[in-house]
């Protein structure tokens, strides 16, 4: 049986807190039991009966079709200062956010994709981590290390409700 | 006279590196316009120390958009580095991977980055001038550019055996042969991948026909052209010499890698973190040339796969058989080189030696010094290592793609802000025109970081004083 719920971390895990996403997706593998890859950065495709985890790089179009299977997604990625919150958690509307000079896309962007081509749009949050430093490390800061725990916490939580409304 | 200045820039280091400022006269005309790019050049340090063998992996971490570029890169380098020839099998399995790379990364830029301005026209409203805007205008094109797009990564990720970070290819040629089973899963999508190519390609080429007065008078100049060919001078992406041509497709020089320092030098502008390459013997400005597609097709006499021959004669005659400088055909050149790579990939994938288990040749000479050089998706990529006798690495060369298009890009800011823009009201249209000229040579400018809360873009119109008059930002 397919998991409902689809947790996608994304980011690069060589620049310091960028890499967030993969810490978070790590720690709720290890909480699922599952077996993980040392290698901060190296891809984590996880299927439970419970949620699906995925770890990648950076947003791309043909996620569209992924996130068409689930009901619920939550994106996690990290934030900079123009953001207030240290974890912000935000419900995410489709709507396609032009990246005007790159190929980054938004999660919004392929939300918006996925309703637009597959028909189906999950209920989808950001939850986001403030990154305090991008340098070429893999280790995060202390500051954004201490958010990651609570991150974590409260996805798992939010997984947990969800699993529970959906009757699982 | 007085004059006000537009600034478009993203509001941190990490996400874009990069800023246009435009410099409006009194009249509301054009004085001057640039492209700044403040690109991170500390990733060079960060690899001194390391073992050779380590930078296939540490280096696709590199960048996001093309990872593959860089890991193949790479291993070349650590080919020359340690004077190894790989067997033909880890050969091909390595060029295979790289036309996955180009397809995915050009299918994603046409379809889903330019394509929108193309299609729906660039002063079409910016809500709907993007691939879901697309829908309305042609449903069964978005659904293929996505499964383009899907068909390139698939190539890299069925090669490779993962989706990022590719643990593939290691100097003396990869690690893993691939198995019929993948060859005949990848074989089987390169029909579909033709068509939809070929669906692009006919866009873009009635697009033009409808557009040619603005092709005509949008950043046209001359440069020369640079790029990997064939020992005949054929289009060739993954290996072979380089060649230099100018304005007017006299070769200038053909070269192999590893003497690329003899033959461009790079020039330091104050107003710009990334410096400018030109041809040594022609100085600077006069040696500039451009990479990519329209550079490679502007320095090649043909193509070896039937498919993007012919269309390579359709653009040899937009110019009289002449380089093409027009920036705008960067889009069908891009087109042109998706089909070569999909033809290319079938090439590949029915070579009986695909399959071999001879994929690594061990035997080392150690030279102490190699280059590696690549057609990545944006221009040519060099990687140059300089080692101990261990194999530990003292110095690290990186010159990107996006950095030999430098000087191309600004001119092409300057050239259509010149034609377009008139203040000191700017119009939207009028900045996604600025923005095109630069999306046409496909800059890589994130360095693979993208947190949440940064500004793409933006653009203050400022007054003599200095005081803010106008803006407008892309979230």
């Amino acid at each position: 049986m397919q998991a409902d719920t689809l947790i996608i971390g994304y980011g690069n895990a060589d620049r310091q807190d960028d890499g967030v996403g993969w810490h978070i997706i790590r720690n709720i593998a290890q909480r699922l039991g599952q077996d993980v890859p040392n290698d901060p950065g190296a891809a984590i495709e996880v299927i439970s009966e419970k949620v699906d985890l995925l770890f990648i790089l950076q947003i791309y179009p043909e996620l569209a079709e992924t996130l068409s299977y689930y009901k619920r997604v939550c994106f996690v990625d990290a934030h900079t200062a123009d953001i207030p919150d240290p974890i912000s958690w935000t419900e995410l509307d489709p709507e396609y956010e032009k990246s005007p000079l790159t190929h980054h896309m938004s999660p919004r962007t392929v939300l918006s994709i996925a309703g637009t081509i597959y028909g189906k749009q999950p209920h989808a949050i950001l939850v986001s981590v403030r990154g305090y430093s991008f340098q070429f490390e893999r280790d995060l800061s202390p500051q954004t290390a201490t958010l990651t725990k609570e991150a974590t916490e409260r996805i798992w939580t939010w997984v947990n409700n969800s699993t529970a409304e959906n009757g699982a | 006279m007085v004059t006000e200045k537009i600034t478009i820039e993203p509001v941190t280091r990490i996400e874009g590196h990069a800023k246009v400022t435009i410099q409006i006269n009194e009249d509301g005309s054009v004085d001057r316009a640039r492209f700044h790019v403040n690109e991170f050049r500390g990733f060079e340090k960060f690899c001194e120390g390391r073992m050779y063998f380590e930078m296939p992996q540490i280096t696709p971490r590199i960048c996001g958009i093309c990872p593959v570029s860089h890991h193949l890169a790479s291993a070349k380098a650590g080919d020359a580095l340690m004077g190894v020839t790989p067997p033909k099998p880890a050969s091909l399995l390595r060029e295979l991977m790289h036309m996955g790379q180009i397809i995915q990364s050009h299918g994603m830029h046409f379809f889903e980055l330019a394509g929108p301005d193309l299609i729906l026209g660039f002063d079409a409203d910016p809500a709907t001038r993007n691939v879901v805007g697309l829908i309305g205008a042609d449903p069964d094109l978005t659904v293929r550019a996505v499964e383009l797009r899907k068909f390139g990564q698939d190539i890299i990720y069925q090669v490779g055996g993962r989706r990022i970070h590719p643990n593939f290819a290691v100097p003396g040629g990869v690690n893993r042969a691939l198995t019929a089973e993948k060859r005949d899963h990848m074989l089987a999508g390169i029909d579909h991948a033709l068509e939809t190519t070929q669906i692009g390609i006919e866009l873009v080429k009635n697009w033009a026909e409808a557009n040619i007065a603005d092709i005509e008078k949008f950043a046209v100049f001359d440069t020369g052209y640079f790029g990997l060919v064939t020992p005949k001078n054929g289009l060739e992406l993954y290996d072979g010499k380089i060649r230099l041509v100018d304005k007017d497709g006299k070769e200038l020089e053909r070269f192999d890698a590893q003497n690329y320092l003899d033959i461009i030098a790079e020039r330091v502008e104050n107003w710009s973190y990334l410096k400018f390459p030109y041809y040594k013997k022609l100085g600077y400005p006069e040696g500039v040339y451009r990479v990519g597609p329209l550079g490679r097709l502007n320095a090649i006499d043909h193509i070896d796969t039937p498919m993007a021959q012919a269309e390579f004669e359709v653009y040899q005659q937009i110019n009289g058989g002449k380089p093409v400088p027009q920036t705008l055909y960067y889009h069908y050149a891009r087109l042109i080189e998706t089909l070569f790579a999909v033809e290319r990939a079938r090439e590949l994938l029915e070579d009986p030696d695909l399959l071999g288990k001879d994929i690594l040749n061990t035997k080392h000479d150690f030279q102490g010094e190699g280059v590696g050089v690549i057609e990545a998706p944006r221009g040519t990529l060099f990687h140059h290592y300089w080692a101990k006798p261990n194999g530990q690495l003292e110095r690290v060369n990186l010159i990107v793609s996006t950095g030999h298009n430098n000087w191309a890009m600004s001119k092409a800011v300057d050239s259509v802000a010149k034609t377009y823009v008139k203040g000191p009201e700017v119009q939207e249209g009028m900045l996604n025109r600025v923005e095109a000229a630069i999306r046409a040579y496909d800059p890589c400018l994130s360095c693979s970081t993208h947190a949440i809360g940064q500004m793409p873009i933006k653009i203050d119109v400022l007054d003599a004083n200095g005081a803010t008059t106008q803006t407008l930002k892309r979230d």
